[in-house]
């Protein structure tokens, strides 16, 4: 660490002009909006506000802007795609050292598992001078959560000291772009003591009356999942999202494809999204996971105080009282609602040493990335009816190498202008091309529908997590397919019998609305045929005009006319969310052990990579961790069958 | 083949369709992207063989439902254009008394023309899909012009034309405003379906919900908060009115 620095204030803001000046560099900087102050473009010196409280916005809105442009496709050429270039470099200008470390935690989550090159090429492209705090706004408490100081995550740092200004040096960047701009001297003790006291006191002056630091936030929040707070508070919510928009570590995003009115271009949009929006959970078929207000409510606090910390180690509150200050029927505050849960927990709580610090995730290391959101070309080879609302469509990659899915993932496919949608793999793994089964149901499935053999669309993936195929060698297995829940259960239905030989007994019980719905009947001809298997099904009614000849009922009247042995046999369940509930009551009534049942889960997967945030239950990404679960290890988490 | 575009009107300003008129040189890509064969503010031609018919206005006479059930009966899609016809804007306030002590206060109670002239045969007003069904809506006072072309698009493309079913906060925090409460205003902001960017409050007024509500507005914490934030009964049950009395009148009138 080099030492500290200093110089006149004049000379600071001279050097802001020659920065502004210099036409390889955008220059943004907090400047007053009204009584209130915002990060944007800087004119002149004169305009920067060090002295100010907290801004509208966190400064997340310059890596992850509001509406950030993914990539560009030339509609009239096929299918090309291009990355979007970025700007000029930036610096911005007086970030507070909260943000900055709301800033590491976003590094932190944007480079987990999957580096999102975006955000990266953003981070990379940018310097930051960040500033001590002067004002400490009302609701800030970031005192409490000790993020008043930050020791790294910055190029420069600056304390206004009134005529003088210190710096501390960051990174090897800052230290040439004080060399390369500045006259400065070394600091004397005497103001490395002012900075001292400064930070010290914005510290002191930003306490609230939290009751229970950041330490605690997880075991209070784990206990208190049912807890009145939640739907008392939930009754003045607006769910107008503000929380979630002004908040520094909220990063889910949703994405769009804003075409071109001469329809020559799309350009594919990420924007702000949140939580506590009714439309967040909302999957193509009008499901929506996370109804109610109070469980949306619930959620944004789960993820900040739990659901991160266990899958990243810190806590992602950063007392920065944004949300505190914004929130108009005031209930967004974490000050009073985690003071209200220890106010009405009984139990003695478990003290943790999580903390907002995040240690992963230095920009530094992450070298520039594979695109992670550029679909790669395929096309159709064939394109099969199978029933008035689905079409199988066998899809081969245009650069000839072999998905490699495993059976039960997904893929994304995208059609450019009309967006991305996760769909299913249905066919077993290997091959050089592989089959997607795809119900009509919104603007990307629609305009799949009327593609012909030879036509293009975009794949990325495979992703999640398949079925543990290996565990199930040797075992007996139960297939449950509810309607279009044979979609993905046929991938491991095809690769069961493909290797007969390496399972024991093997049943598949399949069940639909009625006979008009049925999918695969080439499939379910021959497996009828099969005697090495057991094959039964069920239509819920049989209108007229419509024949059947199997059983009529909803798909658990099949359990008691299927030999299998409940306490032997992995059951393999797929279905619509309602189906499961009944179908693990009535096997677990017949004896088979929670931990013999696997589950695939249907939930909003937008991303495929872990990062829009959508799929959540509870704290596990589908998208990631999932689609396919087993039941005892997911059953733990309220929201999977809710 | 373009899809043939119309463009009619009913009880409303024309406001909407003066947006349509004042695209400037993305007017050129509309024509391009549809061929628009009636538009009776900025053209003399006009033909019945449409696609697409673009509706503003409200639903006032007799008159108007045959007119509106004629376009119905020629477009294979018809777009309710603006607040009047998504919801009977501002004109629909009278619906609050009975539509003959209106007619009385406004053209005198012994007015000839009320009897005898067909063009004063009111009924309280309608929405567009309170006479015939309606395929899209481009709401809002007077329509946002980006929303239209993405609508129209969408048309085109074979898309849903979906809107936003999320508050206008969303957007008005996007652009980073100051809130309206925060500055002494009363907002319809939190209940009001977004799609405008957040115009009003960007240029410091107060969202009036000309746009109508979200799919689920929280309509009883808003209230809470007009409260809260000291607005008189009146005042809340006036701005619950003046856009959106449509929302009040389904709900039998009771305010939440």
């Amino acid at each position: 660490m080099s030492k500290m620095k200093a110089m006149s204030k004049s000379d600071f803001l001279q050097l802001i002009d020659v920065l502004i000046k210099d036409e390889s560099l955008e220059v943004h900087g907090v400047v007053a909006k009204g009584t209130k102050f915002v990060f944007a473009h800087l004119e002149s010196s004169s305009e920067l506000r060090l002295d100010y409280d907290v801004t509208i916005l966190p400064p997340k809105k310059y890596f992850l802007p509001q509406y950030d442009s993914m990539m560009l496709f030339a509609l009239t050429k096929g299918i090309q795609v291009e990355g979007v270039q970025e700007s000029k470099k930036k610096v911005i200008v007086g970030i507070h050292p909260y943000d900055i470390i709301a800033l590491r935690q976003t590094d932190t989550y944007y480079f987990d598992t999957h580096v999102d090159d975006l955000y990266l090429k953003k981070r990379k492209n940018a310097l930051i001078i960040g500033a001590n705090v002067t004002n400490v706004s009302k609701k800030a408490f970031f005192g409490d959560m000790n993020t008043g100081y930050a020791d790294s995550g910055y190029d420069l740092m600056v304390t206004d000291l009134g005529d003088t200004m210190t710096i501390d040096i960051g990174s090897k960047e800052g230290e040439r772009l004080l060399a390369q701009y500045a006259m400065t001297r070394d600091a004397t003790h005497d103001e490395e003591e002012r900075v001292r006291r400064i930070i010290e006191e914005a510290s002191a002056k930003a306490r609230r009356t939290l009751q229970v630091g950041p330490g605690i936030w997880h075991d209070l929040l784990e206990k208190n999942y049912t807890n009145d707070v939640w739907k008392n508070q939930a009754e003045k919510c607006l769910s107008c999202g503000t929380c979630t928009i002004v908040c520094p570590t909220c990063f889910c995003y949703d994405v769009n494809d804003k075409v071109s009115l001469n329809m020559e271009e799309a350009n594919r949009v990420r924007t702000w999204d949140g939580c506590l929006l009714r439309d967040f959970t909302r999957v193509g078929s009008g499901e929506i996971f996370r109804e109610k207000t109070e469980d949306r409510y619930r959620h944004r606090f789960m993820r900040k105080g739990r659901y991160l910390p266990d899958m990243l180690g810190f806590v992602a509150c950063v007392g920065c009282g944004r949300c505190s200050s914004q929130c108009i029927p005031d209930i967004a505050d974490p000050v009073g609602v985690f003071n209200m849960l220890s106010e009405s927990q009984g139990m003695p709580l478990e003290k943790s040493t999580m903390t907002p610090l995040s240690t992963g995730g230095d920009i530094a290391v992450f070298q520039p990335r594979e695109p992670l959101y550029i679909p790669r070309p395929a096309t159709l080879i064939r394109v099969e009816k199978l029933t008035e609302w689905e079409i199988l469509f066998e899809v081969a990659m245009d650069d000839a190498k072999p998905l490699g899915h495993d059976p039960g993932q997904f893929v994304e496919l995208s059609i450019a202008g009309y967006g991305e949608a996760p769909i299913s793999i249905s066919s077993a793994p290997g091959g050089t091309t592989f089959e997607l089964a795809v119900r009509r149901i919104g603007d990307v499935t629609s305009r799949l529908h009327a593609l012909k053999p030879g036509e293009k669309v975009g794949i990325r993936g495979p992703f999640g997590k398949g079925f543990p195929v290996k565990d199930f060698e040797g075992k007996n297995i139960l297939f449950v397919g509810g309607g279009i829940g044979l979609i993905p259960l046929r991938s491991l239905i095809l690769y069961v019998l493909n290797n007969r030989e390496a399972f024991g007994e093997v049943s598949i019980l399949y069940g639909c609305k009625r006979p008009c719905e049925v999918l695969f009947s080439d499939d379910i001809a021959a497996w009828e045929k099969r005697k090495d298997i057991q094959f039964l099904r069920s239509v819920d009614r049989c209108p007229e005009g419509e024949c059947w000849d199997g059983e009529i009922g909803v798909i658990t009247c099949l359990l008691p006319k299927a030999q299998f042995d409940p306490e032997n046999t992995i059951a393999v369940i797929v279905g619509p969310p309602i189906m499961y509930k009944f179908v693990i009551r009535d096997l677990k009534n017949l004896g088979m052990p929670e931990e013999n049942i696997v589950v695939s889960l249907e939930r909003r997967m937008k991303c495929g990579v872990g990062k829009c945030g959508h799929c959540q239950i509870n704290g596990v990404y589908v998208c990631k961790e999932g689609p396919v679960f087993n039941y005892k290890e997911i059953k733990e988490q309220p929201e999977a069958f809710s | 083949m373009k899809k043939k575009v119309a463009i009619f009107d009913f009880a409303s300003c024309e406001g909407c369709e003066l947006q349509i008129a004042n695209l400037e040189e993305a007017i050129i890509d509309v024509a391009t992207l549809v061929d628009i064969v009636s538009f009776r503010e900025v053209m003399k031609e006009h033909d019945d063989a449409y696609d697409i018919a673009l509706v503003e206005g409200s639903i006032m006479r007799p008159m108007d439902e045959k007119r509106l059930k004629q376009i119905r009966g020629n477009a294979g899609i018809l777009v309710a254009l603006g607040a009047c016809a998504c919801m009977g804007c501002v004109q629909r306030m009278v619906n609050q008394w009975p539509i003959e002590e209106s007619m009385a206060v406004v053209y005198g109670k012994d007015n000839p023309q009320l009897k005898e002239n067909a063009f004063y045969a009111n009924f309280q007003t309608k929405a567009l899909d309170e006479v015939v069904k309606v395929d899209a809506y481009i709401p809002g006072c007077p329509i946002n012009r980006n929303e239209f072309i993405r609508i129209l698009l969408a048309l085109v493309q074979g898309k849903k034309p979906a809107l936003p079913d999320y508050p206008v906060c969303v957007e008005c925090k996007k652009k980073e405003n100051v809130c309206m409460f925060e500055s002494g205003k009363f907002c319809m902001g939190p209940v009001t379906r977004a799609g405008c960017d957040a115009i009003c409050p960007t240029y410091g007024s107060e969202c009036e919900a000309c746009r109508g509500y979200v799919s689920h507005p929280e309509e009883k914490a808003h209230t809470e908060v007009l409260e809260k934030y000291g607005l008189s009964v009146e005042g809340i049950l006036a701005r619950k009115s003046m856009f959106t009395y449509r929302y009040q009148e389904e709900k039998k009138g009771v305010m939440q």
